[in-house]
């Protein structure tokens, strides 16, 4: 998780945003992004260990700036095509913010989050590694 | 080589930053045990003694001939030596070993409980097994004296009227019972804190073979499941073990398991969960049932796992067995469309005979088990 912390910076370098404020709380998160959608998260606890449930914290925003919506989560291992033995639940707490529930990372390695978000029409996948020790 | 080795005081192996987190990882033992929220009565020294005495009772078996001893014998690292348990007839798995089954969170091969409480009613009903019933052990614990008053000691009031939830509460003190068991310290215990502190010395005390077995362990992946301080992650897997149990009948192992699991009144999301939180059903609630779950079986702990025989059938006799299984396996057995977590390793006769060796060191001798204390003295 030190991959948190060299993250951190980048997320204090964003601008204060109005409607879809990137903000998780504690100041801590990884934040992904593509040309339509700007998307940070933590995890809760912040350090994941392996064969512990966990959650995922989200803020779900466009480009320009308005909440986006968090459409579904999933995760598996690339190198060993398998994925998670457990199906996470999303809840909105409004403003393009969620949280996921039901994660859990079940072998040492890395694990690849696919996260599908949409605004209106425009749906994407956005994905993200994560390495658990 | 080996000569010198022998001759001079035997230097440790050199380990590289990587290896040095796994091998932590192993450790440290023996670990903080939780309390498990589902149980009220985890970790009351009345329920405790309460769960041996019903542990070693045969009168919760329907012809009073059989106990949870009867399979699970303390001398034999809480098993019983045999491939497939016998029960009333011959079961079509291996009694599990009971070490530190209270920092499980699925129980069974199949893993179709989901506390040690709801695991322990199983026996009691199975046909197969003891053939009780919940009227049995409700009137057991109302009129026997002893067991009644080790059950108002446990619980604080006497014996209820119905009879499911004693049924329960025994099963509840059988759990509390059951998690005091955690296995002793190994030699590997001993090199694990070694090689966490840093100290040469301590670290030469471990064999050499063990240490050259364990690297074989680490490389090979194999705590890619058998994970953590109890070696295991606690979760499920195919490593190639035949899973018919007669001509044209499998135990399709994880697959069943999770159906059993969503029927059964026992389960952490029935009423008789005593966390009001939720907290303990997580894993309940998200676990997703799918079809590669057919013919997996829970990764069972390397921890004082006995003399075999091993795996969910009994299977391989010896843990040299397990060895030759793990470095001939056959590849097309395991359907795998990326890197495989099980693989044939091809190990020399040298390699095996160190990996056991490692394995080896993660059992210690156990004093023999003294009689529990009297219920109500
Ligand atoms: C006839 C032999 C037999 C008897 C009697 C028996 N067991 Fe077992 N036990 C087994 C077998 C076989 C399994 C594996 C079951 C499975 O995978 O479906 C098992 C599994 C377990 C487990 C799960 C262990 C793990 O690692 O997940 C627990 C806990 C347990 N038994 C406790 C008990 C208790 C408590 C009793 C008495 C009420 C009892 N057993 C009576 C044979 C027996
Ligand atoms: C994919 C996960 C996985 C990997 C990797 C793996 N194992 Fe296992 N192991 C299991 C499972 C699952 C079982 C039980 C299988 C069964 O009963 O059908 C098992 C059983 C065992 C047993 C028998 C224990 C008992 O009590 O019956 C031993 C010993 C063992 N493994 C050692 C190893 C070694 C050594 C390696 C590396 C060479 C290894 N395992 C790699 C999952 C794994």
């Amino acid at each position: 998780m030190r991959l948190l912390a060299a993250l951190i910076a980048l997320l204090i370098t964003f601008p204060a945003w109005a409607d879809c404020p990137l903000d998780l709380g504690r100041g801590t998160g990884i934040v992904i992004f593509s040309s339509h959608y700007l998307i940070a998260f933590r995890p809760e606890p912040l350090r994941i260990e392996v064969g512990e449930p966990f959650s995922l914290l989200f803020n779900v925003c466009t480009k320009n700036d308005k909440p986006a919506e968090l459409v579904a989560i999933d995760a598996q291992m690339p190198e060993h095509k398998h994925g998670m033995n457990y199906r996470p639940t999303i809840v909105s707490l409004g403003d393009g913010r969620y949280r996921v529930d039901g994660m859990v990372f079940h072998m040492p390695g890395t694990w690849e989050l696919a996260i599908d978000v949409r605004a209106g029409e425009e749906s994407e996948r956005l994905s993200h590694e994560l390495v658990v020790k | 080589m080996a000569l010198a080795a022998s001759a001079v005081a035997q230097t440790p192996l050199q380990w590289s930053e990587d290896e040095v987190r796994a091998i932590a990882r192993h450790g440290p033992w023996p670990p903080t045990a939780p309390r498990d929220p589902s149980n009220r009565v985890a970790g009351s020294a009345n329920a405790i003694v309460l769960g041996e005495h019903l542990f070693n009772e045969p009168r919760l078996s329907a012809d009073g001939a059989m106990s949870c001893a009867t399979c699970h014998v303390a001398g034999r690292d809480w098993g019983d030596g045999r491939a497939k348990a016998v029960g009333r007839a011959e079961l079509d798995r291996r009694t599990p070993s009971l070490w530190n089954v209270g920092l499980a969170h699925w129980f069974g091969w199949d893993g179709a409980g989901d506390s040690l409480w709801s695991q322990s009613i199983r026996p009691i009903l199975d046909p197969r097994e003891m053939a009780g019933d919940a009227g049995r052990v409700a009137g057991l614990l109302r009129e026997d004296k002893a067991l009644a008053c080790g059950y108002e000691r446990a619980f604080g009031h006497k014996p209820g009227g119905d009879d499911e939830k004693l049924l329960v509460d025994a099963a509840k003190a059988l759990a509390a019972f059951q998690a005091t068991l955690i296995s002793p310290r190994t030699p590997f215990d001993a090199f694990r804190d070694a090689v966490v502190a840093g100290d040469r010395e301590a670290m030469a005390r471990y064999p050499l073979a063990a240490q050259r077995g364990l690297k074989i362990f680490i490389d090979a992946k194999c705590s890619a499941c058998h994970f953590g301080p109890r070696l295991t992650n606690g979760e499920f897997g195919d490593v190639g073990i035949p899973f018919f149990t007669r001509p044209g009948e499998v135990d399709s192992g994880r697959l069943d398991g999770l159906g059993k699991l969503a029927n059964s009144t026992f389960n952490l999301l029935g009423k008789y969960n005593d966390d009001a939180s939720g907290a303990s059903a997580l894993r309940t609630r998200h676990v997703q049932r799918l079809h590669s779950n057919f013919g997996e079986f829970r990764v069972p702990s390397l921890r004082q796992s006995g003399s075999g025989p091993f795996m969910h059938n009994g299977h391989l006799a010896t843990l040299e067995d397990v060895v030759k299984h793990y470095s001939e396996v056959n590849p097309e057995r395991l359907h795998s469309d990326a890197i495989p977590l099980v693989r044939p390793l091809a190990l020399s006769a040298d390699q095996s005979a160190d990996l056991v060796a490692f394995l080896r060191t993660l059992s210690a001798d156990v004093p023999s088990r003294p009689a529990p204390p009297l219920l109500c003295p």
